[in-house]
């Protein structure tokens, strides 16, 4: 255990440690821990819409089908796979990144940025959709009115609640994975500056346990509002 | 060696071994607003939450002021209920649940783990201007209509207020954010910080208890966020989620609000016994009885306080069975509390007691929180919450637990440590009479207030019968008592920074490990060599003389 | 530090480096699981379509958490706080559903009991129990639906 001074300015403590760890483990263990808690919150603040979803479908099982007919389940798949996808080259950059390899490090984050922005352009497309045919949250839902009608048929009125939720899900997901991919840029950004070692590579670990959480609330969200309605 | 450090730092360069309050350590505003220091951050939520209690008293006192009388007395019932809402909201968001883990905890965590920061710093600067945001939106709210729904926001009422809740709602969201970044950092710090030979059977209650309170904060406080934004959809998109008109349920608004706010409920008085804890130690000059239980109570409370929510939606229409459910669980958390209570009194026994003012406060809370907590078993039996419930008996209950217990460790901790935190020392003499004042003003205020709710005197409203009278007189003049109180309290903290004696390192002769080893006030880097713990935070028949010591070392020569 | 209990103690960072292609290999099995959720969505299970959903998803959630999230390799208690969000989660879910599913079981005129503006039964309110709480008759929409 260095004493509390002896540390500054020698030559064992590099520059990327802050001054009140001891050891680079210390530091990136801490890192990687608070991710860990920070995970825990974002799972819990999802998992309040996943509440209120299960609960709203167990009072009307029969209208949350009919709405979820809606949605575009070959675009929700794709996206799926997009995000899986991802997932893996975000596991491949912190995997090269703690070989030394600095450019494999950099294709695999450029890769996982440019998944997130396929998965934003496809929201989009299945976003202007649902504008178009009146599918939208709560007040503004238009979709059981005769000029909505999907192949000769309306949703009833009460569907507007599927669509509520669906939006908030799906929205609070898409800020996510647009937060995931300015954390992303950011750390492709250090790695490009040459920052990361095989000592030193706890912001891509960071940013790529925070691309999985967003992988992870998509596995559960797709299946559940694409799916079984 | 000292000085050869501080020659290698350039001039903005915050010199690690000067006093944290010099300029040598952070020059200027810059040097404060932009500290990554734990004890400069934990001054500036001292200065917020105390603000923030200031701003929630003058709404407490307006508030009984009106009641001095039935009828109209200084305001309209529209600002009557904004006065309540914004009494509860600023209490509950901007002071109690930022005070003790804010102000306390950041000053003194980091310290008695002997180490020189909490593990994100910057996250902790983050979460300091977070607050400031937050505050900043409840404040805009305030000045733009306010809110007149009650701190719970309960819809269809929160929905359709005209009043300015989507930016208090944003602003509590917000602040939220910062609670959880504080607890996220604490549970970090208590994990991979702890100097050598601090193991967690060595750990100080005050951590044991902040430890507790950062799980509930992050656990808990998602829920809150997740709820605020459906309550601002619903207001600005009518996404419909707690409208009945649209298909929601209204009472899911309450099982959201009520995840987060029971355990938060937590988040406010473990704090609190966090801070008794080192006092009755400190002051009674001996281990805390039954430490490791004491310890295990906080995590039990945090636990059990996730399962109990729905005790505040007995009367809500919620079912019977889940009623029935959320009663019987809620019967459990006074086995933690009850674990705490006894072995504080176990503590006092025999021990060679001290009467300063921080002990005082410390007794006071004993008292208090034990009315409070025992009072609340009222409200958890179900038949006698259905006559209680919405009664000045649930106010007068809660009151006794936020600010019968939290408020007065909070008072407590800030006195005890205050030497710590300013190197300065404050007149005793004063600081008594405070206490005596705020002590008898509190019980004035309050104790009255379980007669009137159990003779049916509903909460929150503006006017009320005769015969309620003489309470609500008696309760008003009480809210005087806690302003001289607290007043005095103030002048006495003025006083003691402008021309109080300096205070040695160790001026209670306490064997915590914050005592220990720092000076008052500490140097930037907290130590100047990482302390090794070699024995328990009250282990003072291990002390030597020479670290009980309450003078200034160069006189223990003498 | 007090934490470090590690066997090398030298205070560098020891991370796990999983394969190349065994990387791929988990990816290639949550495709698998993405085809087969999808499928399982083709058959009705009745009350079990969720449940078969959940459970599927929560393979798939594994696999990431496991290898792509180092999770296998990693400090045990991130597991364990890992698992944890979801058991306090569980335990908002089923209280919560407790209320939403027994209202009105003993007192059904506790509750709101339909949509003031439609005459529907509210999902807050009750749904009539089947095993023999009495029907009562349904009020006209608009005006007087509570009791
Ligand atoms: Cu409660």
């Amino acid at each position: 255990m260095a004493s509390a001074h002896s540390d500054h300015g020698h030559g064992d403590h590099p520059k990327f440690l802050a001054h009140h760890f001891d050891t680079p483990e210390q530091q990136f263990d801490a890192a990687k821990f608070g991710m860990w808690v920070f995970i825990v919150t974002e799972i819990l603040m999802f998992g309040g819409l996943f509440v209120a979803y299960l609960i709203y479908k167990g009072q009307e099982p029969s209208v949350f089908i009919e709405a979820h007919r809606r949605l575009d389940w070959k675009l929700g798949s794709a996206n799926t796979i997009v995000l899986l996808f991802s997932s893996l080259t975000a596991a491949l950059a912190v995997r090269s990144s703690q070989l030394g390899k600095k450019n494999e490090t950099t294709m695999w984050l450029m890769i996982t940025i440019a998944c997130a922005f396929v998965f934003m352009g496809i929201k989009y497309v299945e976003y202007s959709h649902k504008f178009h045919d009146g599918l939208l949250p709560g007040r503004y839902f238009t979709a059981h009115l005769p000029e909505h009608a999907h192949n000769g048929q309306v949703l009833p009125q009460r569907a507007n609640m599927y669509f509520a939720l669906y939006f908030m899900m799906t929205g609070l997901h898409g800020l996510h994975v647009l937060i995931g991919a300015s954390a992303l840029g950011y750390v492709l950004y250090r790695n490009l500056r040459g920052d990361f070692s095989p000592e030193y590579f706890t912001p891509v670990e960071i940013g790529a346990l925070y691309w999985h959480l967003v992988d992870l609330v998509w596995i559960y969200l797709f299946p559940l509002v694409y799916l079984v309605g | 060696m000292a000085t050869e450090v501080a020659g290698a730092h350039g001039h903005d360069e915050p010199d690690h071994l000067a006093p944290y309050l010099s300029q040598e350590a952070g020059r200027g505003v810059k040097g404060w607003l932009l500290t990554l220091d734990h004890k400069r951050i934990g001054l500036m939520y001292l200065i917020s939450t105390l603000l923030a209690f200031f701003m929630g008293g003058v709404f407490a006192l307006l508030v009984r002021l009106e009641l001095f009388a039935p009828g109209r007395t200084i305001m309209s019932a529209e600002y009557y209920n904004r006065a309540f809402t914004l009494h509860g909201a600023i209490m509950v968001f901007l002071f109690i649940i930022p005070s003790v883990p804010g102000a306390l905890g950041n000053f003194v965590l980091p310290i008695m783990l002997g180490t020189k920061d909490v593990a994100f710093p910057r996250l902790n600067l983050l979460s300091f201007y977070i607050y400031v945001i937050g505050a900043t939106f409840s404040l805009y709210s305030i000045v733009t209509g306010s809110v007149d729904t009650g701190w719970t926001f309960y819809t269809p009422y929160s929905t359709t207020s005209q009043t300015s809740v989507v930016s208090m709602v944003l602003g509590v969201f917000i602040l939220g954010f910062s609670s959880i970044l504080t607890g996220l950092n604490f549970i970090v710090t208590v994990h991979k910080l702890r100097a050598p030979g601090l193991h967690w059977k060595r750990l100080p209650l005050f951590i044991w208890g902040t430890y507790a309170t950062s799980i509930i904060q992050v656990l808990a406080t998602p829920v809150l966020a997740i709820t605020l934004l459906l309550l601002a959809a619903e207001r600005t998109m009518g996404v419909g989620i707690f409208d009945p008109a649209l298909g929601g349920d209204p009472i899911l608004f309450q099982h959201f609000f009520w995840f987060y706010s029971h355990p938060a409920v937590y988040i406010m008085i473990v704090p609190g016994m966090a801070v008794a804890s080192e006092l009755f130690a400190t002051f009674t000059r001996r281990a805390i009885f039954g430490y490791f239980a004491v310890a295990m109570s906080s995590l039990g409370l945090a636990l059990v306080g996730f399962l109990v929510w729905g005790h505040h939606m007995f009367t809500s229409g919620q079912s019977e069975w889940a009623t029935m459910l959320f009663s019987a669980l809620t019967m459990l958390v006074a086995i933690p509390s009850g674990v705490k209570v006894f072995n504080w009194t176990a503590t006092l026994y025999k021990g060679s007691i001290e009467l300063t003012t921080p002990m005082l406060y410390a007794l006071s809370f004993l008292v208090l929180f034990t009315i409070g907590g025992l009072t609340g078993l009222f409200c958890a039996v179900l038949n006698t919450d259905i006559h209680l419930h919405d009664t000045y008996f649930i106010v007068a209950h809660f009151h006794y637990v936020m600010m019968g217990g939290t408020v007065m460790a909070f008072v407590g901790g800030i006195l005890y440590w205050w030497p710590k935190m300013t190197g300065k020392l404050y007149d005793e003499g004063l600081a008594k009479i405070s206490w005596l004042f705020v002590f008898v003003g509190f019980n004035t205020t309050f104790l009255i207030q379980f007669v009137m709710g159990s003779k049916g005197m509903p909460r929150r409203y503006y006017d009320y019968l005769p015969q309620f009278e003489i309470y609500h007189k008696v309760s008003t003049v009480g809210s005087w008592l806690l302003l001289i109180g607290f007043s005095i309290c103030a002048w006495v903290l003025i006083k003691s920074l402008r021309s109080g004696p300096k205070s040695p390192p160790n001026p209670w002769g306490s064997a915590g490990y914050e005592w220990q080893g720092t000076e008052s006030p500490p140097v930037m880097q907290n130590f100047r060599e990482t302390p090794t713990i070699t024995r328990g935070p009250y282990d003072y028949h291990l002390c030597t003389d020479e670290e009980l010591f309450d003078g200034f070392p160069e006189d223990l020569k003498k | 530090m007090s934490d470090h209990s590690h066997a090398h103690d030298d205070g560098k960072v020891h991370a796990h480096v999983s394969p190349f292609l065994f990387m791929v290999a988990i990816f290639g099995a949550l495709v698998v699981l993405t085809v087969v959720t999808v499928a399982a969505s083709r058959f009705d299970f009745g009350s079990a379509n969720t449940l078969i959903a959940v459970l599927i998803a929560t393979a798939k959630a594994a696999l990431v958490a496991t290898f792509f999230m180092h999770l296998k390799y990693d400090k045990g208690f991130h597991a364990l706080i890992f698992v944890m969000s979801f058991v306090f989660l569980g335990v908002f879910l089923l209280i919560t559903l407790e209320d939403v599913d027994t209202r009105g079981r003993v007192d059904n005129a506790s509750t709101v009991r339909m949509h003031e503006r439609r005459g529907e039964q509210a999902p807050g309110g009750f749904v009539l129990d089947p095993r023999g709480v009495q029907a009562r008759e349904r009020q006209p929409a608009g005006g007087g639906a509570h009791h």
